[in-house]
């Protein structure tokens, strides 16, 4: 292999020495002998340590092309000149270059013109990319060229008889012979029209083939003399290479040998042609192929005009086509050109390895693939990919199409496939999604009736997944689940306790529960993502009930239900305390019923003091962080990021029941909250502001403007009066509660009162940098709305105790917002928050002296 | 109440499966610990974690030979992949 680098780079010389012509091949091969005598180039010094042979071998090759094939070079290679193709060429001439050394013979010349082509591009480029093309599509044309060559092919394998040489050879030589072993066949078949038919199976699978035999009836039609002429020599030398290539395989394993030539040709009927073709593994990667490649079909009508014919010829064709109708402009030519040569060059370097596999192997092969595709759960296994497609899907929707993303190969088992086009499999379409579910669901029932049988999989995963697995108990490829886990009811079982009262409960079991209600969760989305079609009238209803059950299930693990006091923290507190839980809030939310969510605000607002955000709320801020130490700074820092996202993923839920709510039941709530909690302690901390807000303005939107909502017929009547007069009753009650400490609720203010020496005198002022301030501007903000709420809410005398509970407050704020000393934004944000309040009263702070 | 949770765990990985987003602590070869939020695990202990703070314990040597005491680098990454051959325990972080 080094030997073939070393070549490359020796290139830049000798491409120097040949002269930039296209046509000094002849003196180019000169070069590269020489070059193999003489030390000029660095290659010479490398072949001869370990990579001699190649060298020798392109010798050899290069003398036998001397000899024989030289007086075509100029129709394979073309006169030069007709086709701009720049150094894009590079893309092709590289692949090709592993191939080409295999092949042998032509490997003298092609190796040439493809490093001159890096150097050169333009001249010899195109014209070597076409014969190279074409030769592993097996056109026929090619042939010629390789015929010479074959009879210097075993003369350079049987010199180099060291062992070294010929593992390299072996597998290089035979993979492009059995590649081309098909066309071989092929071609002795006279291509007709007609026949092709009649033997479908004969038809050669691979899509460079497919080409070959299109372009061979064109081919035909056009000059049908040279190509059948051509082809036959190259019939003899093809078998000639197989002999060669026998000989070397039954070195390696005789058996093998005859397969795959003679397997072959019956794979090789494409799907295309053969639709109902019954089905190995291999029709389903043919499709695969051909959708990797969509523009292969295209491709080889294309190619037909760009078939390495006598120069001449050709550039006449590309002429007729540039002058065909639609009329490209020539860099649409030249991109699909370009387009078109990166494929079949793709193409070229994977039929490399055309045919190594037989059949069975290839079944083989994607059944160890498709069951690791399989799982029990494709939905949450694959769950973001599916959750990409699902969003996907709901845009184009528009369109229409509904596709599949699951295959089901039964027994709770399936496949995962992606896209609404089906990306992941191309167009494989829904033949050969069912073919590939019936190949999994065999390998899964097989799998099921051994693990019947020895039933080891108790103890299987009990450390881990590793299972080594022995003669008696083989370790199985494909685990399939036994047996779902028992469902584990924490509410149930706490409730077998008889005991009204209990320890909370630990970390531990909390996070168990919570990884049951995710699982649960997962699971009942999943679900209504399943649902049946509208019509099916009686699945609807299982899946309805299947749905409600799921439901229930999360209702009991929520352990909403549970006596308030049975715990501190109540359970469904400890359950939304970590940051999962919260998380979750809304995503459950979704499913309840509206009178379950009703119930868990209730027993949210009622255990609100519970929570640990309001339990363990951040401290006051201090004037200098540098009076903290690490851990207070660490524990503060956690406790506000903790607060942020409470308010961040569950107020949102609560705002949102709150909204769904009559008057009836927010005075309730509010009522529930003032009789069960304290609540100025709650009022001071910011989830306890969020709620209190949220109450407060949801009660007074509905008093004063029940604004007729079509959506929402509950709400479009006129507040009830009683319920007026219960709201009325509990808030003044609540605001009289609160009143004396309203001021205490002002971060300012607490600030204030918690520093004490020099800090309270900083924090007063601007020491604070203006990021602090901005943020405590908006931390008042939330109170200040907050006293809003409460002002619109009050009665006329409340007002005026309010006010002059918040006398204080307002003036100082006012006065420090016209304090020149600190910056206009943060100036305009205070004057703003006791707008927010004063406006809610018909002030405004303009007024203020 | 205990085997109750013990009920749903049948393998040892069952119990890193609770500290999924939340803060771990783990051990590493070559005296690296991590702490950080556990957002992903796998059956080969590969782990993806978010907010970590690595800390590699290093033992520098003077020139006669003789350790200098023991001395902690640290450093935070956004996101992180830690491969499972590495890891030694994983544990959640003492609360």
């Amino acid at each position: 292999m080094s030997g073939f680098f070393g070549f490359d780079t020796a290139l830049p010389e000798r491409a120097g020495q040949g002269g930039a012509g296209g046509g000094g091949r002849q003196q180019q091969f000169a070069g590269f002998q020489a070059s193999n005598a003489d030390e000029t180039f660095a290659l010479g010094g490398a072949g001869e340590e370990e990579d001699l042979a190649v060298y020798t071998w392109g010798e050899g090759m290069g003398g036998g092309l001397m000899e024989g094939g030289d007086e075509l070079n100029d129709e394979t290679f073309g006169g030069g000149g007709n086709g701009d193709f720049g150094n894009n060429f590079q893309f092709s001439s590289q692949p090709t270059n592993a191939p080409s050394k295999g092949y042998g013979q032509s490997t003298g010349g092609g190796k040439i013109a493809s490093t001159q082509s890096r150097y050169k591009p333009k001249p010899v480029a195109d014209p070597f990319a076409f014969s190279e093309d074409d030769f592993y599509s097996s056109r026929p044309s090619t042939k010629k060229p390789a015929a010479p060559k074959a009879p210097s092919r075993p003369k350079a394998s049987t010199a180099h008889s060291g062992s070294v040489d010929n593992l390299w050879n072996k597998p290089a030589v035979s993979s492009p012979g059995w590649g081309t072993a098909p066309s071989s066949i092929a071609k002795p078949t006279p291509p007709p029209s007609a026949s092709f038919p009649s033997h479908p199976s004969q038809g050669p699978p691979a899509p460079g083939h497919i080409k070959s035999l299109e372009e061979i009836e064109a081919e035909m039609a056009q000059m049908p003399m040279p190509s059948t002429s051509t082809a036959a020599p190259r019939q003899q030398q093809v078998l000639s290479l197989e002999e060669i290539e026998k000989q070397m395989m039954e070195q390696i394993e005789p058996p093998r040998q005859p397969t795959p030539q003679q397997v072959a040709p019956q794979r090789e009927a494409t799907p295309s042609q053969v639709p109902g073709l019954a089905g190995s593994g291999y029709p389903s990667q043919q499709a695969l192929l051909d959708s990797m490649f969509p523009e292969l079909g295209k491709g080889a009508i294309a190619d037909q005009p760009t078939a390495p014919f006598a120069p001449g010829q050709e550039g006449q064709r590309t002429q007729e086509q540039q002058s065909q109708p639609i009329q490209p402009s020539p860099e649409e030519i030249a991109r699909v050109e370009e387009l078109r040569r990166r494929i079949s060059t793709k193409i070229e370097a994977m039929s490399k390895y055309n045919n190594l596999m037989g059949s069975s192997d290839k079944d083989f092969i994607t059944r160890i693939q498709l069951s690791q595709l399989a799982t029990a759960d494709p939905y949450t296994s694959d769950f973001y990919a599916q959750v990409f497609s699902a969003l996907k899907r709901s845009r184009q929707i528009a369109e229409g199409q509904g596709e599949p993303t699951v295959v089901q190969v039964g027994a709770g088992l399936g496949l995962g496939v992606g896209g609404p086009v089906g990306n992941r499999f191309g167009k494989m379409g829904q033949n050969t999604m069912t073919k590939l579910s019936t190949q999994v669901k065999k390998l899964v029932e097989n799998r099921a009736q051994h693990q019947k049988v020895a039933n080891t999989a108790a103890l299987q995963g009990a450390l881990g997944r590793v299972t080594r697995g022995n003669a008696a108990a083989p370790r199985p490829v494909l685990a399939i689940p036994t047996s779902n886990k028992p469902e584990y009811r924490p509410a149930s079982q706490l409730n077998e306790q008889t005991g009204v009262h209990r320890a909370a409960l630990t970390r531990k079991q909390v996070m168990f529960a919570l990884e049951e209600l995710y699982d649960a969760t997962l699971e009942l989305e999943q679900m209504r993502r399943d649902a049946p079609p509208p019509t099916a009238m009686e699945e609807i209803e299982v899946w309805h009930a299947r749905c409600q059950a799921k439901v229930d299930l999360i209702w009991r693990s929520l352990m909403v239900m549970e006596p308030l006091d049975v715990s501190n923290p109540h359970p469904f507190i400890s359950l939304i305390n970590p940051i999962k839980g919260q998380r979750l809030f809304m995503r459950l939310l979704r499913h309840l019923p509206h009178n379950q969510s009703i119930t868990l605000l209730s027993l949210l607002i009622a255990t609100y003091i519970q929570l640990d955000v309001v339990a363990r709320a951040p401290p006051p801020p201090v004037a200098d962080a540098s009076l903290l130490t690490k851990a207070d700074r660490l524990d503060r820092a956690k406790r506000e990021g903790a607060t942020d996202h409470f308010l961040h993923s569950v107020i949102p839920g609560v705002d949102m029941i709150i909204n769904r709510c009559g008057l009836g039941l927010v005075a309730g709530m509010l009522a529930i909250s003032a009789q069960r909690s304290d609540v100025c302690r709650v009022a001071a901390t910011r989830p306890g502001v969020a709620l209190y807000t949220a109450l407060l303005s949801k009660a007074q939107s509905l008093i004063r403007a029940p604004a007729p909502d079509p959506m929402n017929p509950q709400q479009s009547q006129p507040a009830d009066p009683a319920e007026v007069e219960q709201w009325s009753k509990t808030f003044t009650y609540f605001l009289h509660v609160l009143l004396p400490h309203l001021p205490e609720f002002f971060p300012s203010s607490v600030a204030q009162k918690a520093a004490f020496g020099p800090g309270a005198y900083l924090l007063g002022g601007d020491a604070i940098s203006e990021r602090d301030g901005l943020e405590m501007e908006r931390r008042e903000a939330e109170v200040w709305g907050f006293a809003a709420a409460l002002a619109v809410n009050a009665a006329e005398e409340d007002q005026t105790a309010l006010v002059g509970a918040l006398r204080e407050t307002i003036l100082h704020t006012v006065q420090s917002a016209r304090n020149p000393t600190i910056s206009p934004a943060r100036s305009e944000m205070k004057l703003r928050n006791v707008n927010m309040f004063l406006n809610g009263l018909g002030l405004d702070a303009a007024m203020i002296e | 109440m205990d085997e109750a949770t013990s009920a749903g765990i049948s393998e040892p990985l069952d119990l890193v499966k609770l500290s999924l987003g939340e803060r771990v602590f783990i051990k590493l070869r070559g005296d690296r610990t991590i702490t950080g939020v556990l957002h992903a695990y796998d059956a080969h202990m590969n782990v993806v974690l978010s907010q970590v703070e690595e800390s590699i314990h290093l033992v520098d040597v003077t020139d006669q030979g003789e350790p200098l005491p023991p001395r902690v680098e640290r450093r935070n990454v956004e996101m992180l992949f830690v491969r499972g051959d590495g890891v030694i325990l994983i544990s959640p972080t003492q609360q």
